[in-house]
């Protein structure tokens, strides 16, 4: 009977301040039942003051927002929190409660005063636990699991609350990319199998992209862009917002990595979690690089396995160096089948770092060496030992 | 399951172990009273069972059944509704320091019970006497004072709350030292109340306690589970669905009317509001479903067991507020050690 169409979440120009300071003047969008929607702005721009003017923390100071058609305001804290779910940063509690006892508390809105929780309470919780697989530790203390596990423990008492929406404040800005990866994998099959829709706040374009089936950018106190991610993150207006990572401060930068087989890993994981825009080619198609990039979203160029790189893989190779700030060549052996990843690199506007050791793992017969004098006679080649993070902050 | 038929087990060890702890109390004391004595008076009063009394002086059966026998039970109650108390403030200020007499509602009493000795007021309602009713009131007015200055719009911040608390409970016992200053002669009284004693209390004094106290419990029995969610913090309690200046409101009240009918009844004692629901929560855990009872039924039998001291140490009565500062002070900076030692939370 429900209406797929359905708008579950409504803001019609909201506007919240602390005091004198105005922090969302104009904030107007629907989502719609089953999207998920990323909020992406740089710091201050409310993200996390809408999600708190939603579950109930905050009062708007003008505008409507609407929960399933009801009016945001006249919500009771229990109504509210029997439709709205809210997963936060990741955070501890004070006291020594269990696994199942955080988990249960989702139930809480369901239960009154005078009740115990019910068989069927029980059974919800079970579920919920077995979705985010806290079963198998429910009788451990909540405390003493490492992040990501108590960020699924909030994520099983959020399903546990049977929400329409589900509310994510940045839910994995505190994890490493593992379980960054782990949770937001989890709450998208949350979002396509159980329906739930999703509004989540997060600091990271290339996660939201990756994740979400619409990005709505806040800027200024007002809705900037708002459509599918590749639509998005492509528009001009939103390159200067790419990076929200409060950690960095230099902008992101746009760096191509030559790799193949696995010796982009770490670097292409490294990068794109710095937020800086990579794309990577030639790779073998389902060597660990492709992988990566297929994991990470990194646009990249590939060929079959044991095919060889001819000139019109390299063009396009060379097509996506050509914006460049960077390119990098991995530690990578070169041989007959790869050489020709050198080819035009004395032409790509972006400086070129490659890897000291690609010069022992030379099986082109002196074709390598004598490919790096050409690109030298024109081209700087800056070479690197090591990868290091911070040289790319 | 099993896990669940411990606890049950454990809630009937703990219930046996303070019948027996009452019992022993009952038969200890200055005046000797054998021990058959004992039990054929409690049996024929408690039970109404068909033993005979005639041979026992009616000096003794008023000691065990007017003295001592409701003396115990009163210190049971009072020890049950500190505690309880005491948890129920620890859980909305998520304070480990706090007990019953944060807002400063011990001063509040403390003030009122000198008024009411230095005026020397012989009006009473029921079983009320004059003293009782203005610490009562005191400790009432000292709550409404401090919640309406810690009042933000509709919220209460429990920050200010906890320092508006320290704010008026200093400037009350000033007023109460000033008060002593004036007059000298009631000095002593004073001083007495202030230490807390259940000399010289009996059935009258419970029946005035024991409604208040049964009122205060059943409130907070009922709170438990958003307790449980304000522990959380209070944003996500909200995000839960509780609402928290409601629950702040309802817990704060049934703590404060605990601790403020008993203390009325039997002056300030000290450390079971702030000791016993620690010691319990290392046993139960945080959930108020079992602190709240284990607390009740430890709080009531540290009590019986502190003014049984007491009355019994020396030949003179030392106020059981003394004992129960004397023992819990030192067991609580041990508690305190040992969870530096852990890096938890008492």
């Amino acid at each position: 009977m429900k209406n797929e169409n359905q708008t579950m979440l409504s803001f019609s120009h909201a506007a919240v301040g602390y005091g004198e300071k105005v922090v969302l003047q104009d904030v107007s969008f629907q989502v719609k039942k089953g999207e998920y929607v990323a909020l992406i702005g740089s710091n201050g721009t409310g993200k996390s003051t809408l999600i708190k003017c939603v579950s109930g923390l905050l009062p708007l100071t003008g505008g409507e927002i609407e929960i399933c058609g009801k009016n945001s305001r006249k919500l009771k804290a229990r109504e509210r929190a029997q439709m709205v779910a809210v997963v936060p940063q990741s955070y501890y509690v004070d006291y020594d409660f269990t696994v199942e006892d955080i988990v249960m508390m989702g139930r809480n809105p369901y239960i009154d005063f005078r009740h115990r929780e019910s068989q069927e309470d029980r059974e919800i919780a079970e579920r919920a636990m077995k979705l985010t697989k806290t079963d198998m530790f429910r009788n451990r203390l909540y405390n003493q699991l490492s992040g990501g596990e108590r960020q699924r423990v909030i994520l099983a008492r959020a399903i546990n609350q049977q929400p329409d929406i589900i509310l994510l404040d940045e839910p994995t800005s505190a994890l490493d990319l593992h379980h960054q990866i782990e949770v937001m994998e989890l709450i998208r099959q949350l979002n396509e199998k159980e329906h739930i829709t999703v509004l989540a706040v997060l600091h990271d374009i290339n996660l939201a992209s990756r994740f979400c089936s619409r990005i709505v950018i806040l800027k200024d106190g007002k809705v900037k862009a708002d459509g599918p991610p590749r639509e998005i993150i492509n528009r001009r207006e939103i390159i200067p917002i790419r990076v929200m990572d409060e950690k960095q401060t230099a902008k992101p930068l746009r760096i191509h990595v030559i790799c193949g087989e696995k010796g982009g890993v770490r670097i292409l994981e490294q990068l794109t979690n710095m937020g800086h825009f990579v794309s990577a080619g030639v790779v073998n198609r389902e060597s660990d690089d492709a992988e990566i990039c297929e994991y990470l979203g990194i646009p990249r160029i590939e060929i079959n396995s044991f095919q060889t790189v001819g000139p019109e893989e390299q063009e396009k190779n060379l097509e996506l160096m050509k914006d460049a700030d960077a390119v990098i060549v991995a530690d990578i052996p070169f041989g007959e089948a790869n050489i020709r990843n050198l080819d035009g690199l004395e032409h790509v506007k972006g400086e070129l770092y490659i890897h000291r050791n690609i010069r022992t793992q030379d099986f082109t017969h002196g074709k390598l060496q004598k490919r790096l004098e050409e690109i030298q006679k024109t081209k700087e080649i800056h070479f690197f030992e090591k990868f290091n993070a911070g040289d790319w902050q | 399951m099993k896990n669940k038929k411990s606890k049950t087990g454990f809630l009937v060890l703990a219930v046996l172990l303070c019948l027996g702890i009452v019992w022993v109390c009952t038969i200890t004391g200055a005046a000797s009273v054998s021990i058959s004595d004992a039990n054929r008076i409690l049996l024929n009063k408690l039970f109404h069972l068909n033993v005979s009394l005639e041979e026992i002086s009616k000096g003794n059966i008023t000691i065990i059944w007017n003295i001592r026998f409701p003396r115990i039970i009163l210190g049971f109650i009072t020890g049950a509704a500190l505690a309880v108390s005491g948890a129920g403030y620890q859980g909305i200020f998520k304070n480990p320091m706090a007990d019953p007499f944060v807002l400063g509602i011990s001063s509040g009493a403390a003030l009122g019970a000198a008024v009411g000795i230095v005026c020397h007021f012989t009006f009473r309602i029921g079983v009320f006497n004059s003293t009782m009713l203005l610490a009562f009131a005191g400790s009432f007015a000292t709550l409404f004072l401090v919640y309406s200055i810690s009042r933000v719009g509709r919220r209460v911040p429990v920050a200010t709350l906890l320092l508006s608390g320290v704010a008026i409970n200093s400037t009350l016992s000033a007023l109460m030292s000033f008060i002593m200053m004036m007059n000298k002669q009631s000095m002593d009284q004073i001083m007495f109340w202030t230490m807390g004693t259940l000399n010289g209390k009996g059935w009258n004094q419970i029946a005035a306690v024991l409604p208040w106290v049964l009122i205060g419990l059943v409130i907070m029995l009922l709170s438990c589970r958003e307790l449980d969610v304000m522990l959380t913090g209070e944003e996500t309690a909200t995000q839960l669905g509780v609402n928290i200046e409601l629950v702040k409101r309802k817990v704060l009240f049934a703590s404060s009317l605990l601790t403020a009918s008993v203390i009325s009844v039997t002056g300030i004692i000290g450390f079971v509001g702030l000791v016993v629901p620690h010691v319990v929560r290392l046993l139960t855990g945080p959930k108020h479903r079992r602190l709240l009872p284990v607390s009740m039924v430890f709080g009531g039998a540290f009590m019986v067991i502190c003014d049984t001291a007491a009355r019994s140490l020396t030949t003179s009565e030392i106020p059981v507020g003394i004992i129960t500062s004397i023992c819990g002070g030192p067991f609580f900076l041990y508690l305190l050690r040992k969870s530096k030692k852990g890096g938890g939370v008492v």
